[in-house]
């Protein structure tokens, strides 16, 4: 796995990044020929050659045991012992060569093969030409699997239909047990070699994930040293351009404006804390909201809604940040405070604002200005929820409560 | 006055900030511009409150903040952060500071925090209140083990009114408690929260082993 190393130079991790950035395009264009030989494919093919190993000596011996058993059945009695040596003296070859992946050329997987159907080949010359069992037997699985291995689906289909080929040819007669064994090499070579090939996707996928997670975390990172450094001199032109007032001022508030919007970003960038696809982080989209008078406050953690409801949520408190800037006057201060639960989440908007008198909503109600108050209870009704207008000695307060409805609302 | 340490890599706002508050008849002790330095500082000059940013050069403002009340725990530390990292806050709080300041807070913000931290008082801004709520509120719902300990309806309350921009006199006027007790309230959650802490480390080490003799 690729990770950059968070303590080296800057510049030099830029140029790693973007090489790493040009290569995981390639690697996500599965497969190309050269996908195969990536180390991710090439572990997963030695996984599957050290199982392969296994199979091997569990074949060697039930094919030495039958051939020991079927001696009488050879002609001369002695090409038993021959075939018997061939099988494993070429068993015990295999399980060396195949352990490196340098080793494992087509030479060899052909010679593998060529192994498996001449020992079919001899059959007929060593037990005659009505003969029952072939010398090797299920022993040719060794060499049928390694080409699905080695080659994938097409290798192990190339593989099956020659072992079958030749075993058919050679019989006299096919009875339903010899076309079962030839139909089983046929399609169990294609069948394990197409999982081998999935499997090596999934690993260069897996890689590839890997390499995207620790570019995003290292880019985080340099973005939390930059952002830090602009965050720490637009929050000084706020704080000194507001002790020197005049034009100072106005740049104080512009930086004071800026330094919040970085800060609303930074939150919907932390790495790990997307949303899933569909899906909104309510406490950022909430955050935008802020401004030199809005304080928003809420979780640490993300709460994720689906996109629709958390998009009406932000319009209803707009509208009643809206509602205000209007009554309480432009620069009234607000605050916005999200609370998340696991059936429900709560917004609360509130000023400092006198308040709203008894009757006087009744008396917007007449006058048809209830339009603003109307619409966030519109919005928030129609997501099964309930807003709530409280008014009082400590200004105006809206209430949202919201059922969490889970994935699929 | 109290003696006051000012940790920030930044030199001018440790600059600003060291001027502010001598200005106001602070005893500024000592200054640094690293993790390391504040450490070894604070042991040599042992200030009762700390002015501290969050992200400084190794090791970082948390983590100076767990040694620095670990060292001498009657010390009060204050985040004074730029930061927009809603976790390293809460972190920072959960290690034992008892107030939090954004950098845009205005001079006079900032001694009256000071003021207030030294004198004891937790300060809480409505942002760090969201923050406290939505951790007890996070782990009352995941929590299975209960060892945590919750808010009181009333801590619940009181914060929540906190968040939604209250000040304490407003919040005592309105539930009909005294400024003291309501100070009392917000104080014990931040304690509570420091308590997280400490059962989520004792986990950590049971999970890990290294509670065994």
């Amino acid at each position: 796995m690729t990770r950059v190393s968070p303590r080296e130079h800057p510049a030099g991790i830029r140029t790693d990044t973007h090489i790493q950035d040009v290569r995981g395009r390639a690697d996500a264009t599965l497969p190309t020929v050269s996908a195969w030989t990536s180390p991710a494919a090439i572990e997963v093919e030695s996984r599957l050659f050290r199982a392969l190993a296994v199979l091997r000596v569990v074949v060697l011996i039930n094919a030495l045991g039958l051939t020991i058993y079927r001696a009488a059945n050879f002609d001369p009695p002695a090409a038993a012992l021959v075939c018997a040596l061939v099988m494993v003296g070429w068993t015990v070859f295999a399980l060396w060569a195949y352990a490196a992946p340098a080793r494992r050329t087509a030479v060899l997987v052909g010679a593998d093969l060529a192994v498996a159907l001449g020992l079919l080949l001899v059959t007929p010359l060593v037990k005659g030409p009505g003969f029952q069992a072939s010398v090797p037997g299920f022993w040719v699985s060794g060499a049928l699997l390694a080409c699905a291995i080695h080659y994938r689906w097409i290798g192990g289909l190339l593989a099956g239909v020659a072992l079958a080929a030749v075993d058919l040819a050679q019989r006299q007669e096919i009875d339903q047990a010899i076309y079962g064994n030839a139909f089983l090499l046929l399609i169990g070579g294609p069948v394990v070699g197409y999982m081998c090939e999935s499997v090596q996707r999934m690993a260069l996928e897996r890689d590839e994930a890997q390499r995207a997670a620790a570019r995003a975390e290292e880019r985080a990172r340099l973005a939390r040293a930059v952002h830090d450094g602009v965050l720490q001199v637009l929050a000084l032109v706020q704080r000194r351009g507001g002790e020197l007032g005049g034009d100072a001022a106005e740049l104080g508030r512009l930086a004071g404006e800026q330094e919040r919007e970085l800060r609303a970003l930074i939150r919907g960038e932390q790495p790990g804390q997307g949303p899933a696809a569909g899906m909104r982080d309510l406490a950022v989209a909430l955050a935008e909201l802020e401004t030199g008078t809005v304080t928003v406050s809420g979780p640490a953690t993300a709460v994720e809604m689906p996109a629709r409801q958390a998009e009406e949520i932000v319009a209803a408190t707009r509208a009643a940040l809206d509602n205000v800037r209007r009554h309480v006057g432009e620069d009234a201060r607000a605050w916005v405070l999200l609370q998340a639960f696991p059936d429900h989440v709560e917004v609360s908007v509130r000023d400092d604002g006198p308040g709203i008198a008894e009757g006087r909503v009744i008396e917007a109600g007449e006058q048809g200005r209830l339009g603003i108050s109307e619409s966030i209870r519109g919005r928030i009704e129609d997501l099964g929820g309930k807003a709530e207008l409280i008014t009082g000695a400590t200004g105006t307060e809206w209430e949202l409560t919201v059922p969490r409805t889970g994935v699929h609302a | 006055m109290s003696r006051v340490m000012v940790v920030d890599d930044h030199p001018m706002w440790r600059d600003a900030v060291e001027r502010d508050l001598t200005g106001a008849g602070f005893e500024v002790v000592a200054t640094a511009s690293t993790g390391r330095e504040a450490i070894t500082r604070f042991a040599a000059t042992r200030p009762e409150v700390v002015v501290l940013d969050l992200q400084i050069p190794e090791p970082d403002g948390v983590q100076v903040t767990t040694e620095i009340i670990s060292l001498h725990p009657a010390a009060k530390v204050l985040i004074l952060s730029a930061s927009g990292e809603q976790n390293d806050v809460l972190a920072a709080v959960k290690a034992g500071a008892t107030g939090y300041l954004v950098k845009s807070a205005s001079r006079d913000e900032l001694l009256e925090a000071v003021r207030r931290v030294a004198a004891g008082d937790p300060v809480f801004t409505p942002g760090l209140a969201g923050l406290v709520l939505g951790e007890f509120q996070h782990s009352a719902a995941t929590e299975v083990r209960g060892d945590k300990p919750t808010l009181t309806d009333r801590e619940t309350e009181i914060l929540k009114l906190v968040a939604k921009g209250l000040s304490y006199r407003q919040i005592a006027d309105r539930l009909v408690l005294s400024h003291r007790t309501v100070q009392n309230h917000v104080q014990n959650t931040l304690r509570k929260l420091q308590m997280h802490n400490r059962v989520e480390l004792t986990r950590y080490a049971i999970e890990q082993g290294l509670d065994a003799d």
